[in-house]
C-alpha cells in the first residue's frame, strides 16, 4: 500500500490471456458435481453458491485463472462475468498462480497502528521479495492485505488462507519462515483478548497466558 | 388519497412510487447517479440522501401519535436514507436539500468523495456539458477538495468492444453499465472488477463487450467513463443541435435524437418513448448516419446532366404526358414517408395508373424480437395502410423484360441494387427517381432524377410495424428555401439552425434535395392534375379523415410520442 499512495497507478490487466488448462483438465469429477449440487440446495438461487465452488476449484486447481471461473460459473449456470467479478473481488481467491505458502500481512487500520508495515517490510526485505511477489524458489509469496478480522491481536498475518499468526513481533516471523521451511504449519489458533477472565466466567480460551497480549502490546515503530 | 410531505409542500399519491422518482415527476430535482428507471436501485452512489420522518404509531391504540396541537408526531430516521430505494408511505414527511442544511452537506461531502479519484479533465472529455457528474457537482458540489494526495490512475482509452471505449478514471461505479447487461440487454458482458480503489467495469477476460446494444451504456453512464468509439472528439454537445425524430434502419422506428453540426449528422442517441423503444436504441440504429452526410446528390439531373429543379420536373411531367398509363408502373417506398407515399399514389389514380407497390426489404433472422426487425425499412406498415402493397418482383422483372413497361416512377429505393431488373434492362423505359444518395445503382438508367430528402430533411409521419405512427422533423436545413421546413426546423431546434441568423450557419453541406410532398405535387400541377396542398400537415390531415388505418394520426395529435393506430390486421 506505500508504494501504491506514492504511485497510485492501476494497470490494465491482459484482456485475452493464454489458458493455462487444458479443456480436459477443465471438469469437475463426479463427486465434485454432488457436492455442487448439495451447495446449491443450500441456497434460494444457484449463484449463491458460486463462493464454494470457487473455493472448491482454488483447492483442486491451486489458482483461480479465468477459464476455471468460467468452469465454476458454468457448473451454476450463472453468467461467467459476475463469477470473475465475485473472484476478483476478494484476496483470498488466487487469480494468478502463488507459492507453496502465502503470507497475508495484514495492513489494515489496527495493525498499521501496531506496526503492520514494520512487519510487512521485514518480511519483504527478509525474503526478497516485494507484497505481491513469489519469492525465486516458489516458496512464499507475500501479499498485502486488509482487515482479517483478528485486531486485537495485531499485527497479524495468515497462511494460505489458513492459520493465524498473531502479536507478530520479528522473532515470530524468523521462526515462523523456519518452520514453513521445513513444512511444519503452525496450529490454527483463535484469537484471544485481552480481558479479564474471572469477569467473563471462566469462559475463555485456555492459551492466554502463551501470549503477549498482556505484557507487550506492539507499537508501531513510527508511532515511537 | 394518502399523502407525503416534502420540503412542507403535501402531495398527494397513488400506488408504490419510489421517492426519488416521484420527486422527478413533480420536478424536484433530487441529485443522483446510480438510480435509473428501467434498473434495479442498488443505491450505490449516495448522492440521493434525504431525511425521512413517518408518524409515529401509539402501539396501544394503533392510531397515529398526536402533539398538543393535533399534528401527528413524526419520527425521523436517525440517518440520512436515499431516496432511490425508499418507497413513499402515507403521512411520510421527506427533507431534500431544498429545507435540510444536513442533506446539503451530505450532498456536498459525498460529491467531495466521488470527486477524490476523479480525474476532472472535463476539458478533453467527450460528456462535458451534459455530463451529470459535472452538472451536480456544479450546483451541489464543494468548493474545492481536501485530498492532497495523488490521485489513483485507471486503464483509459480501453476499447472494451468494438464500439464502446473505457476511461476506468472517470468511472464512479454507479454500476449503472454492469446492469445494463445484466438487466436489460442480459449479454452479462461487464461486470465490476477488483475492490475499493482499484474497481471499475470491465469484460471478463476472453470476452469483448460486442453485444448488438452495447452502446446504450454511453448513454446511461452519468460521467465520461464510457464514450463512443465512433464519435470520441468529434464536437462538443454545445456545438451541435439535437432535434427530436425517429430511426430510420428497421421498422421499430426506434425514437432518436439527430445531433447535427455543420449540416452534418454526428451522432444518434435514443429518446425516451415508453411505447416504442423505452429507453434504449440498437448500435446498427445509430451507426447508419453517414447515408445522411455522404454520397449526396447535387441537385438533380436529366439524362445525367446538372439541371434546374424547374426543368427536372418538367422533364418529368413530360414523360409521364407521353406515355399509356398502362406502361407506367410506380413504385412506392417503405423508405419514403407517408405523405410521400399519399401523393403519388394519388398521382398513380389520376393518371388511371396502376396503385403503386413498393419494395420489401427484409432480411429473415435479423430481428431480435426487440428492437431490431427482420424489416429493414422504417415505413412498411404505413405503405400498407395507404393500400400499397410489397412488389412482385418477379412479375415486374418479366415485364420490364417484355416491353411492358414504358415508364418507372421509383420513389426512393433501387430496383436495380434490389436484384429486380439490371441497370441495363432499363434501357428502353423512361426512369424518374427519387434518390437520397448517389450510390443509387438505378441512378445510371434514370432519365429524370430528382434528388429526395431524408428524414433528417424532411417533415413527414412513419408508421412502425407495431402501428404506432410517429413524426418527423428536419434536424438539418436544405439548399433552397422551403416554408414548411424553415417553420418546422425553427420549431424543432431551439437553435435556429440553418437560418442565416443562427451563429453556426454554415452554407457547407446543404444539400440540395427535395421532400416528396414538394415535388410530386409541382409535377402533377405541370399535369393538370389537382394535387396542391398547403403542406405535409394538411396531408395528414386528409388522410387520417379518410382513411380508417390513420385515423386520429394528425400532427398536433401525434407530437413527439407518436399516435398508436388500429389494428389493421396483419402486419409486415
Ligand atoms: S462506467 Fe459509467 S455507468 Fe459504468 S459504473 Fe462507471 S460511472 Fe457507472
Ligand atoms: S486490522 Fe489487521 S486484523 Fe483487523
Ligand atoms: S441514486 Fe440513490 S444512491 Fe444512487
Amino acid at each position: 500500500m506505500t508504494d501504491f499512495i506514492k504511485d497510485p497507478v492501476i494497470l490494465m490487466p491482459e484482456r485475452h490471456p493464454e489458458p493455462v488448462f487444458s479443456t480436459e483438465e477443465l471438469v469437475f469429477t463426479a463427486e465434485e458435481t454432488r457436492q455442487i449440487a448439495t451447495w446449491v440446495s443450500q441456497y434460494p438461487t444457484a449463484d449463491g453458491a458460486i463462493m464454494k465452488v470457487l473455493w472448491m476449484a482454488q483447492e483442486k486447481f491451486g489458482f483461480l485463472p479465468p477459464e476455471v471461473i468460467r468452469l465454476s460459473a458454468g457448473a451454476l449456470g450463472m453468467p461467467y462475468a459476475r463469477a470473475f467479478g465475485v473472484a476478483t473481488f476478494y484476496t483470498q481467491y488466487f487469480k494468478s498462480k502463488k507459492g507453496r505458502y502465502v503470507l497475508d500481512v495484514c495492513t489494515c487500520f489496527s495493525c498499521q497502528i501496531c506496526g503492520g508495515y514494520d512487519m510487512l517490510h521485514y518480511l519483504e526485505e527478509k525474503l526478497g521479495a516485494h507484497a505481491g511477489e513469489t519469492t525465486d524458489d516458489g516458496l512464499f509469496t507475500i501479499q498485502e492485505v486488509e482487515c482479517l478480522g483478528a485486531c486485537g491481536s495485531a499485527p497479524m498475518l495468515q497462511i494460505t488462507n489458513g492459520p493465524y499468526v498473531m502479536n507478530l513481533t520479528e522473532e515470530k516471523i524468523d521462526a515462523l519462515i523456519d518452520a514453513l521451511k521445513r513444512d511444519q504449519l503452525p496450529f490454527f489458533s483463535s484469537v484471544t483478548l485481552p480481558q479479564d477472565e474471572d469477569d467473563l466466567g471462566g469462559n475463555r480460551r485456555t492459551d492466554v497466558r502463551d501470549t503477549l497480549t498482556y505484557s507487550a502490546p506492539p507499537v508501531a515503530k513510527t508511532l515511537g | 388519497m394518502p399523502t407525503v410531505t416534502i420540503d412542507n409542500q403535501e402531495f398527494e399519491f397513488e400506488g408504490n412510487p419510489i421517492l426519488l422518482q416521484f420527486c422527478l415527476d413533480h420536478d424536484i430535482e433530487l441529485p443522483h447517479f446510480c438510480y435509473h428507471p428501467a434498473m434495479s436501485a442498488p443505491a450505490n452512489c449516495r448522492q440521493c440522501l434525504v431525511e425521512i420522518g413517518t408518524p409515529e404509531i401509539d402501539r396501544g391504540t394503533g392510531e397515529p401519535r398526536l402533539d398538543e396541537d393535533g399534528n401527528p408526531v413524526i419520527r425521523f430516521f436517525p440517518k440520512m436514507m436515499t431516496g432511490c430505494s425508499e418507497d413513499i408511505s402515507d403521512g411520510m414527511v421527506v427533507k431534500t436539500h431544498r429545507s435540510s442544511e444536513l442533506v446539503r452537506e451530505a450532498q456536498k461531502d459525498n460529491l467531495e468523495f466521488l470527486l477524490i479519484n476523479h480525474p476532472l479533465d472535463c476539458p478533453i472529455c467527450d460528456q462535458a456539458g451534459n455530463c451529470p457528474l459535472q452538472i451536480q457537482a456544479y450546483k451541489y458540489g464543494p468548493e474545492g477538495s481536501r485530498f492532497e494526495f495523488r490521485k489513483v490512475s485507471k486503464p483509459k482509452h480501453i476499447e472494451l468492444g468494438p464500439r464502446v471505449v473505457l476511461d476506468a478514471e472517470r468511472c464512479i461505479n454507479c454500476t449503472r453499465c454492469t446492469r445494463f447487461t445484466t438487466e436489460i440487454s442480459e449479454s452479462h458482458q461487464l461486470t465490476i472488477i477488483e475492490r475499493s480503489v482499484w474497481n471499475y467495469p470491465m469484460t471478463p477476460p476472453g470476452v469483448d463487450f460486442d453485444e448488438p446494444y452495447s452502446m446504450n451504456v454511453i448513454d446511461i453512464c452519468p460521467v465520461g467513463a464510457l464514450t463512443s468509439k465512433d464519435f470520441r472528439f468529434k464536437a462538443r454537445v454545445w456545438e451541435m443541435s439535437s432535434t427530436p425524430s425517429i430511426t430510420i434502419g428497421n421498422a421499430k422506428g426506434s425514437n432518436c435524437f439527430y445531433w447535427v453540426k455543420d449540416n452534418l449528422v454526428q451522432k444518434v442517441t435514443p429518446r425516451t418513448n415508453m411505447e416504442v423503444n423505452e429507453y434504449w436504441l440498437p448500435d446498427e440504429d445509430r451507426l447508419d448516419y453517414d447515408v445522411f452526410n455522404e454520397n449526396r446528390p447535387e441537385g438533380p439531373t436529366i439524362a445525367g446532366q446538372s439541371a434546374s429543379w424547374d426543368d427536372a420536373k418538367t422533364a418529368a411531367a413530360d414523360l409521364l404526358k407521353n406515355v399509356d398509363a398502362n406502361g407506367i408502373v410506380f413504385l412506392g417506398s417503405a423508405f419514403a414517408c407517408v405523405e410521400d407515399n399519399y401523393l403519388l399514389g394519388e398521382l398513380a389514380s389520376a393518371l388511371g395508373a396502376a396503385a403503386p407497390s413498393y419494395i420489401q426489404h427484409i432480411e429473415p433472422g435479423a430481428g431480435d424480437g426487440w428492437l431490431i426487425t427482420d424489416d429493414k425499412t422504417p415505413n412498411a406498415s404505413g405503405c400498407e395502410r395507404l393500400g400499397i402493397r410489397p412488389l412482385d418482383a418477379t412479375l415486374l422483372r418479366s415485364r420490364i423484360q417484355g416491353g411492358d413497361v414504358k415508364l418507372l416512377y421509383v420513389l426512393q429505393d433501387d430496383p436495380v441494387a434490389a436484384g429486380i431488373c439490371e441497370a441495363a434492362d432499363l434501357a428502353g423505359v423512361s426512369v424518374i427517381l427519387h434518390h437520397t444518395n448517389t450510390t443509387n445503382e438505378t441512378l445510371v438508367a434514370a432519365n429524370v432524377a430528382l434528388p429526395a430528402a431524408t428524414v433528417v430533411e424532411t417533415v413527414g409521419t412513419f408508421v412502425n410495424q407495431d402501428g404506432h405512427a410517429q413524426r418527423v422533423w428536419p434536424s438539418k436545413a436544405i439548399r433552397g428555401v422551403n416554408r414548411t421546413l424553415s417553420m418546422e426546423i425553427g420549431k424543432s431546434r431551439a437553435d435556429k439552425h440553418g437560418t442565416p441568423f443562427d451563429r453556426w450557419f454554415d452554407e457547407d453541406h446543404l444539400v440540395d434535395c427535395q421532400p416528396g410532398w414538394v415535388v410530386i405535387p409541382e409535377i402533377a400541377d405541370l399535369l393538370d392534375i389537382e394535387l396542391r396542398f398547403k403542406g405535409p400537415r394538411d396531408i395528414m390531415l386528409k388522410v387520417s379523415s379518410e382513411n380508417e388505418a390513420f385515423g386520429g394520426a394528425t400532427y398536433d395529435a401525434m407530437a413527439e410520442p407518436g399516435v398508436r393506430l388500429v389494428d389493421v390486421g396483419a402486419e409486415v
